[in-house]
C-alpha cells in the first residue's frame, strides 16, 4: 500500500524541479531565437544551427572534448577501481594517509591545481629540453590531468560501495574453489559494478565540463567546448553556443532514454 | 556482464588503435628545434574572444602561407596566469594596457623590432608613447574602448552626463559595470579626479559617493557587458555603464540603442598586441602586428569587433555609421587635457588596498 504524498511536499519537489529544469528549456528555446543577442524574443528561426555546423573551431574543439572525456574516463576508471579496491582489501600502514591524498584532488581548488600541473609541466619540459628532447602541451597533457583528478572520484566511490563487505567474501570464495583471480571476478567485481560505473559516470561528466584545469593545462591550439564557451563571456556568447547545448542535452537525454530500455530488467514470458 | 567488458575492451581497442598518433614533438637528441615550433608555419595567437574578423585571419594565412592558431581568454588575470606558468607556445598575445608592464617585468615580452613595423605611422600620435609603455618597446595598440553611458533612446534620452548616475536625481533605472576600475574611475571623473588617483582624500570622496549610488533605488545591479546590452535592448533599465564597443554591435539589430560619452571625461582601456619573449615565431609575429597595423585591414578590424582603432589611417575606410558616433572616436583634445584616463596600473600597496577595500564594500552591501 504507497502512502499518498503530503501535496505540499510534492508542490515543493515540483518547485525544486522547475528551478532546475526551466534554465535548460530556456536555452534550448532562446536557440531558436532569429536575435543575435537573445534579449527578446524574435521570430523562431534554425539558422543557429546552420552558423553552428559551419563552426570549425566549435567541431574540433567538441571532437576534443569527447576524445580527452572518452580516453580519460576508461583509464581512470581502470586505476581508480584498483586504488579503491586495494584500499578495501589491504589493511596498509599508511592508510589514512592515503585516504587524505586521495581526498585532496577533490578538495583543492580547481585554479590551485590547474597552476600547479601547469607549473609542473613546464619543469619537466626545462629538463627535458636540456637533454635535446621536448614536448608541447596539448592533448597529453590534458588527459593526464584529467586523469589525475578523475581517480579520486573513482576511487572513493568503489571504496565506499564495498565499506560494508569484509575479507570474508573472499574468503568464503575461495574455501568453494575458487581461484584469486575467479574470486575477484565473480565475487569483488560484480559487487563493486554499481561504484565502478558510478565512479565512472562521474569522472566522465567531470572531464565533459571541466574549465579550469584544461585552461592551464591545454598548452595553445587545443581547445575543449567548456574552455571554448567560457572565454567567450567577455564579449557575450552567441546564440550558436546556445544551439550547441541543446544539442548536447538533446544526446543526454537520449542516452539516458536508452539506457534505461536496455537496462530494464526483461520480464520473462 | 561479459558483454559490458568485451564492449569496454572493444572500445579501448578502437580508440588506442584508431587514435590519430599526434605528431611526435620530440626531436634526435642534440638536433636543431623540433618541427612544431619556429617552423616559420604557424602563428599562435593569445587574444579576447570574437576580437578578430576571421576573414582577416584567412587572408593573412592565405598571403604567408601560414596557419594562424587563435586561443581565447576571458580576463587579463587569466591570461597572465597561463603565460606566466609558461605551459603555452604563443607568439602574440593582446593584454590591455595596464597588464603590460606586468607582463615586462615578469620577463614575458620581447622588445619590438620597429625596422619591421613600418605601418606603424598609421597610428595616431596621441595612441603612441602612452604612460603604459613609453616609447612603444614592447606593445603596439591594437583597439581600444571607451567606457560610456549607453541608453535605448525609446525609453529615456539621457544628458552627456555622469551625474545621470552619481547625481542626487533617483528616477532612472541604471546598471553599472561589474569592474572595480572602471566603477570607482567613473565616480572618480565624476567629482573631477583621475582614474588612476593615489590620493587617500579623493578615493574616500569616491567612496562615499559610490556608497549614495548604490543605495539608491535605481540602482540594478552590477554587469558585464553582454548582460547590460541585453537590459537596454530589452527595455529593462534606463542606464547602463558600459564600452562602447559592446553596445555598439547591438545596433545591428536596435538602432535605439545608442551610447555617449559624459563630458566629465571617462576611462579608456587599450588592447595591445605584443610579442613574447618565448615566441617560436618572431619574424611571422612581426609581419602579423604589421599586417594589422595596415590602414584597411585596421578598419576592417573595427567594423568586425565595432571596438575603436587607434590608426588614424584607417578612419577613411571604416564604415560609415562608426564614423558617425561620437562616442567611438572622442575628440583628439579629450585625449590631450585628461579627460580620457587610461587605466592604469596602481602601484601596489596602500592604493591598491584602498581600490580593494572600496569595491569589497561595495559589492557585499
Amino acid at each position: 500500500m504507497m502512502r499518498r504524498t503530503h501535496p505540499a511536499l510534492s508542490a515543493w519537489a515540483w518547485l525544486v524541479y522547475a528551478f532546475l529544469y526551466l534554465p535548460i528549456i530556456v536555452l534550448v528555446v532562446f536557440s531558436f531565437n532569429d536575435s543575435r543577442f537573445g534579449a527578446t524574443w524574435a521570430g523562431f528561426t534554425t539558422k543557429w544551427y546552420g552558423v553552428l555546423f559551419a563552426r570549425a573551431d566549435v567541431r574540433e574543439a567538441l571532437a576534443h572534448t569527447l576524445e580527452i572525456a572518452l580516453i580519460s574516463t576508461l583509464v581512470s576508471t581502470v586505476l581508480g577501481t584498483l586504488v579503491g579496491l586495494g584500499l578495501w582489501r589491504y589493511t596498509l600502514r599508511f592508510r589514512t594517509a592515503l585516504t587524505g591524498l586521495l581526498v585532496l584532488p577533490i578538495v583543492v581548488p580547481d585554479v590551485v591545481m590547474g597552476v600547479s600541473l601547469l607549473m609542473f609541466y613546464s619543469f619537466v619540459r626545462q629538463g627535458l629540453e636540456r637533454a635535446g628532447w621536448t614536448f608541447d602541451n596539448g592533448f597529453w597533457t590534458v588527459l593526464l590531468a584529467h586523469v589525475t583528478f578523475q581517480i579520486s572520484y573513482v576511487a572513493l566511490t568503489v571504496r565506499s560501495r564495498l565499506a560494508g563487505y569484509g575479507p570474508e567474501l573472499e574468503e568464503a570464495a575461495r574455501d568453494l574453489g575458487a581461484s584469486g583471480w575467479e574470486s575477484f571476478r565473480r565475487v569483488v567485481l560484480p559487487l563493486a559494478m554499481p561504484g565502478v560505473l558510478a565512479g565512472a559516470l562521474l569522472a566522465f561528466t567531470l572531464s565533459l565540463d571541466d574549465f579550469v584545469v584544461t585552461y592551464f593545462t591545454s598548452g595553445s591550439g587545443f581547445s575543449t567546448l567548456p574552455v571554448l564557451i567560457y572565454t567567450n563571456v567577455k564579449r557575450g556568447v552567441t546564440p550558436d553556443i546556445n544551439a550547441l547545448s541543446a544539442l548536447l542535452v538533446l544526446v543526454t537525454v537520449v542516452a539516458i532514454v536508452a539506457a534505461n530500455a536496455l537496462l530494464r530488467p526483461r520480464r520473462d514470458a | 556482464m561479459k558483454r559490458a567488458a568485451l564492449l569496454a575492451g572493444a572500445g579501448l581497442l578502437l580508440l588506442s588503435g584508431c587514435y590519430r598518433v599526434q605528431k611526435p614533438a620530440q626531436a634526435q637528441p642534440g638536433a636543431a628545434a623540433p618541427v612544431t615550433r619556429g617552423d616559420g608555419k604557424t602563428l599562435r595567437v593569445f587574444i579576447w574572444s570574437e576580437y578578430i574578423d576571421p576573414d582577416l585571419v584567412k587572408v593573412f594565412e592565405k598571403a604567408n602561407g601560414v596557419r594562424v592558431v587563435l586561443d581565447t581568454f576571458e580576463s587579463n588575470e587569466a591570461m597572465l596566469a597561463k603565460l606566466q606558468g609558461g605551459g603555452a607556445q604563443y607568439d602574440l598575445a593582446v593584454p590591455s594596457n595596464y597588464v603590460v608592464q606586468t607582463m615586462v617585468r615578469a620577463g614575458l615580452l620581447q622588445p619590438l623590432d620597429k625596422s619591421r613595423l613600418p605601418n606603424l605611422k598609421n597610428i595616431a600620435p596621441g595612441f603612441l608613447n602612452a604612460d603604459y609603455d613609453p616609447g612603444n618597446v614592447y606593445s603596439v595598440p591594437y583597439q581600444y574602448a571607451a567606457t560610456g553611458l549607453a541608453y535605448n533612446r525609446e525609453r529615456y534620452v539621457p544628458q552627456d552626463t555622469w551625474a545621470e548616475i552619481f547625481g542626487a536625481d533617483d528616477r532612472r533605472s541604471f546598471v553599472l559595470l561589474d569592474d572595480p576600475r572602471e566603477v570607482i574611475g567613473a565616480a572618480l571623473k565624476y567629482l573631477g579626479f583621475s582614474a588612476n588617483t593615489t590620493r587617500v582624500e579623493e578615493l574616500r570622496a569616491a567612496r562615499d559617493l559610490l556608497r549614495r549610488v548604490v543605495a539608491k533605488k535605481g540602482f540594478q545591479g552590477f554587469d558585464g557587458g553582454p548582460g547590460t546590452r541585453n537590459k537596454l535592448l530589452a527595455k529593462t533599465v534606463d542606464l547602463g555603464q558600459i564600452y562602447v564597443g559592446d553596445l555598439l554591435i547591438a545596433t545591428e539589430e536596435d538602432e535605439n540603442v545608442q551610447v555617449l560619452l559624459p563630458r566629465q571625461g571617462t576611462t579608456i582601456s587599450m588592447d595591445t598586441l605584443v610579442v613574447l619573449k618565448r615566441s617560436p615565431n618572431p619574424a611571422l609575429a612581426h609581419r602579423f602586428i604589421d599586417f594589422i597595423l595596415d590602414a584597411e585591414n585596421g578598419a576592417q578590424l573595427s567594423n568586425y569587433t565595432y571596438y575603436a582603432t587607434p590608426n588614424a589611417a584607417a578612419r577613411p575606410y571604416l564604415d560609415d555609421f562608426l564614423k558617425d558616433i561620437p562616442a567611438l572616436n572622442p575628440p583628439a583634445a579629450w585625449l590631450a587635457d585628461g579627460r580620457l584616463d587610461f587605466i592604469g596600473e596602481l602601484p601596489a600597496g596602500r592604493p591598491q588596498r584602498l581600490y580593494d577595500r572600496i569595491w569589497t564594500e561595495l559589492k557585499s552591501r
